[in-house]
């Protein structure tokens, strides 16, 4: 698959941002603040097979810092009586913020590596992630984003829910489609458990934007 | 008990006042004895006390003392001396930190004759007379001198070029007082006032003081005086002002910590030391340690050294300001200036940065805020809610529900007067307060719940939305777009409110963007019509009115012009509308497509498979297939 996608044709007469020097990944509309997104967690282990419909709304996006954040909701957990929401943020892989290598949340390079080469996305990235977590790639025309969301707090439940947000997930978006590939990682949870989400429009014909403005 | 104490109260007062109207007829008696005498009582009266000063002001002793100033000013000799220092001390004491006083003193025609005082062959009338007018310069009601006027310039300069210390800390108050514009601050340089001022900096402690207060003054964002500043003496001015932030006295240290934020925030490239930065956070929240006037001060200039930077912020951050500025609130007890002070340097400290956000809520320093938001003080109202704006802008606090508690919510809403105010304000005759308010319902009707929007709607109605569309400020426009964007985006039914009174509003949409004054309101309104083309067959229809024009109309459908705009959101906005408007398996799809190709915009998006921008290329595609599964081989 694509990811690095060269300039094949004439250079255009738009020209902007063609002096500076972006290597962070370009923002995308259907990663902005308002969009939903609806899917599922595969939660299977060795002695169950689940999966768990999950509900995505992004509520705050900052490209600047690297920085994103939303809630998700979790519909069919057996242990609970209402769905489940959590309040994640996230961070965006840009190089610049943030790199590839987590560097925290229990998690080696070789555990980072090991979550990003599950995304065949990822696999043109590798050689140069293993020299320097990426640091050094140009990721402003790579038609993915990848980034660490991290589950911050239970919005509607108590924390003696009998769930646990102890771990991270690995996500890759597709700013193509809008769908979103993750893998949760918490070394005390089952592994390589998977999230599938793709980009809702509530029942219209098309895509619809809202937007807020902090002043 | 309250009668007897009322009682007393009222003899009281009588025999003051008899005491007082004895003082008028020796003031205006022929022997200047007598009316030295007069003098020094009446000083003595009024001193610190601002009852009595008023009382006095009643009783019309200021012009009294006025019409002694005036009959002898002139007097070269030394005779009077006595009399026109008595004189000029009563009338400074009337001024000192009292703006009725300055204003009673300024009606009785005194300013020319304190004035006339400065050339006085008596040094100490001078210095009377140069003190008392500095006490007028204490105020915002004293005269303004026009710099651009040569015999004020050569006023100013004499003054400046005095011996007395008096006097050219006049100068320097004159400057803080009278230069507003960059035409001023220019002519003051040319007439090399700078370089005195900065020959003042060797001076007395006041003749410093004063000399930095008025350089920060002629200096402020303009850059050619900032350069001037810096290069002189090869640097050794600059120099000096930094030594000048480790002085004794707390007040030279702030001044010149003032001196030198105006100069970094006028030209970013000087003091980019970090030592240098980091002491001035370290210094300006020490003196907040000060009880007095320069503790109330340093968290105004505090604000203004970490205003809009994020370096800034961590670096204070970093040196525990928060928990600094929450232990001096804490205190309670404090003058309401500073609590305002201390409020907006808190809100800037946590305007950008999360980590600051956290600290703040974690201790639990929203109380004091809260308890800001119902003081007297409306200064310390409008600083607990700019505050407040500020940490809210926490997406993760807000998310975790942080903020909404009745503790917040009651006095913010009794702020309003009603929930009511926002919609009645965006129809307010003021612009800002029109933008404001259009804002903050644009922020609210944010993934708002369809009973919220109906009730927004019905309150603000959609003659007024449609002229707010079109309204005479652009910012305005924006905002309004902006808003009915949110208000037709979520439940597919939320659509309909753009159709309410014959679709007045996507009416004046489709108007406003043929000619639009700015990108944004190109791009707020593409968005809008995006999220309206998301819905049905009449929608998308609607939609396809306002983009493609009357065949005979023979103009150019905006859509064109905003999908070959230099502005990348804005071809990406665009070009989700096309998207929308040819959606597959919706009945029309074709039929809309082929009024799309008459038009040239089917051709446009063809030409853009290559754009430089990722998104819209990326759009383009999703374009390009709909398009190809829509199409019968005609396209």
């Amino acid at each position: 698959m694509p990811v690095r996608v060269v300039e094949s044709s004439a250079p255009s007469q738009l020209s902007e941002g063609a002096n500076s020097v972006q290597t962070s990944p370009q923002a995308c509309t259907l990663l902005s603040v308002g969009q939903t997104f609806s899917g599922t967690q595969n939660v299977s282990g060795l002695q169950k097979d689940e999966a768990w419909r999950v509900n995505v709304c992004i509520q705050g996006c900052d490209l600047e810092h690297g920085y994103l954040c939303g809630t998700m909701e979790a519909l069919n957990v057996p242990m609970a009586d209402t769905p489940v929401v959590t309040f994640w943020e996230g961070e965006i892989v840009d190089t610049k913020n943030y790199t590839f290598f987590t560097g925290k949340w229990e998690a080696t390079p070789e555990d980072d590596i090991r979550h990003w080469t599950k995304f065949s996305s990822f696999n043109p990235l590798l050689s140069q992630v293993e020299v320097d977590g990426g640091k050094s790639l140009d990721l402003s025309t790579c038609p993915y984003i990848f980034m660490r969301w991290k589950e911050q707090y239970f919005v509607n439940v108590g924390t003696d829910c009998g769930l646990t947000i102890a771990g991270f997930y690995y996500v890759c978006f597709s700013c193509s489609d809008g769908s979103i590939n993750g893998f949760y990682y918490d070394p005390n949870s089952s592994p390589f458990q998977k999230l599938e989400l793709k980009s809702t429009n509530e029942g219209r014909s098309g895509f619809s934007f809202s937007s807020y403005a902090l002043r | 008990m309250p009668t007897s104490a009322s009682a007393s109260d009222s003899s009281v007062a009588v025999s003051a006042t008899l005491r007082q109207s004895d003082l008028l007829p020796r003031l205006a008696s022929s022997d200047g004895v007598v009316q030295v005498k007069a003098l020094r009582e009446l000083k003595n009266r009024i001193i610190g006390n601002r009852t009595k000063k008023l009382s006095f002001i009643k009783l019309g002793l200021v012009p009294a003392v006025a019409d002694i100033l005036a009959s002898k000013a002139d007097a070269g000799d030394g005779r009077y001396s006595d009399l026109l220092i008595q004189s000029a001390a009563v009338v400074g004491s009337f001024a000192c930190g009292f703006d009725a006083g300055v204003q009673a003193v300024l009606d009785a025609g005194v300013f020319p004759s304190l004035v006339r005082l400065l050339s006085h062959l008596d040094e100490k009338v001078v210095d009377a007379g140069a003190r008392s007018l500095r006490m007028i310069y204490q105020s915002k009601l004293a005269p303004k001198y026009d710099f651009l006027q040569q015999k004020n310039m050569e006023f100013l300069l004499s003054l400046l070029n005095s011996e007395n210390e008096n006097v050219t800390g006049l100068g320097a108050s004159i400057i803080m007082h009278s230069c507003e514009t960059v035409a001023e601050q220019k002519a003051l340089c040319q007439a090399g006032v700078l370089k005195k001022l900065i020959s003042l900096l060797k001076g007395s402690l006041s003749q410093r003081d004063a000399s930095l207060e008025s350089l920060a003054t002629i200096i402020k964002n303009n850059v050619e005086a900032v350069s001037e500043f810096v290069g002189s003496d090869s640097g050794r001015a600059l120099r000096s002002v930094i030594e000048l932030t480790k002085d004794r006295y707390p007040r030279t240290r702030l001044l010149a910590s003032v001196c030198l934020i105006v100069i970094r925030n006028t030209c970013p490239c000087y003091l980019q030391d970090i030592g240098i930065k980091t002491k001035l956070v370290y210094l300006l929240l020490e003196l907040h340690d000060d009880p007095g006037q320069v503790g109330d001060e340093a968290s105004f200039a505090f604000s203004t050294l970490i205003a809009g930077s994020e370096d800034l912020q961590k670096l204070a951050f970093e040196a525990n300001a928060i928990d600094k500025l929450y232990n001096h609130l804490q205190k309670g007890a404090l003058h309401p200036k500073r609590v305002e002070g201390i409020l907006l340097a808190m809100a800037e400290l946590c305007s950008k940065l999360d980590s600051c956000r956290f600290k703040f809520i974690s201790l639990k320093a929203l109380d004091l805020v809260i308890n800001g938001l119902t003081q007297d003080s409306a200064g310390v109202r409008a600083a607990a809610c700019i505050c407040l704006k500020s940490v809210s802008r926490s997406i993760k606090s807000l998310c975790a529900g942080d903020f909404m508690n009745e503790m917040i919510v009651i006095p913010l809403v009794q702020l309003l007067d009603d929930s009511c105010t926002s919609v009645q304000l965006s129809k307010s005759m003021d612009s800002d307060l029109r933008l404001n308010a259009l804002w903050a319902l644009r922020n609210l009707m944010f993934l708002a719940d369809s009973a919220s929007k109906e009730s927004i709607f019905g309150e603000l109605e959609a003659s007024s939305l449609a002229s707010l569309v079109s309204d005479s400020e652009p910012l305005v426009q924006e905002q309004a777009l902006a808003l009915v964007r949110n208000l037709v985006d979520g439940c597919v039914n939320c659509i309909e409110f753009v159709f309410a009174e014959n679709g007045i509003i996507l009416d004046a949409v489709g108007r406003h963007l043929q000619s639009i004054p700015k990108v944004e309101i190109g791009i707020q309104g593409m968005y809008l019509l995006c999220n309206v083309a998301s819905g049905n067959e009449f929608h998308k229809e609607a939609v396809m009115h306002q983009l493609v024009p009357q065949a005979e109309n023979g103009t150019q459908s905006f859509m064109i012009k905003f999908l070959q705009s230099s502005d990348s959101q804005l071809r990406t906005a665009a070009v989700w509308t096309i998207i929308n408007l040819t959606f597959p398996s919706v009945p029309g799809a074709f039929g809309r497509l082929v009024k799309l190709r008459n038009t040239g915009i089917i051709s446009q998006v063809k030409s853009m498979v290559n754009d430089p921008c990722l998104e819209v290329k990326l759009r383009i595609r999703t374009a390009l297939a709909q398009f190809m599964t829509s199409d019968d081989g005609s396209i």
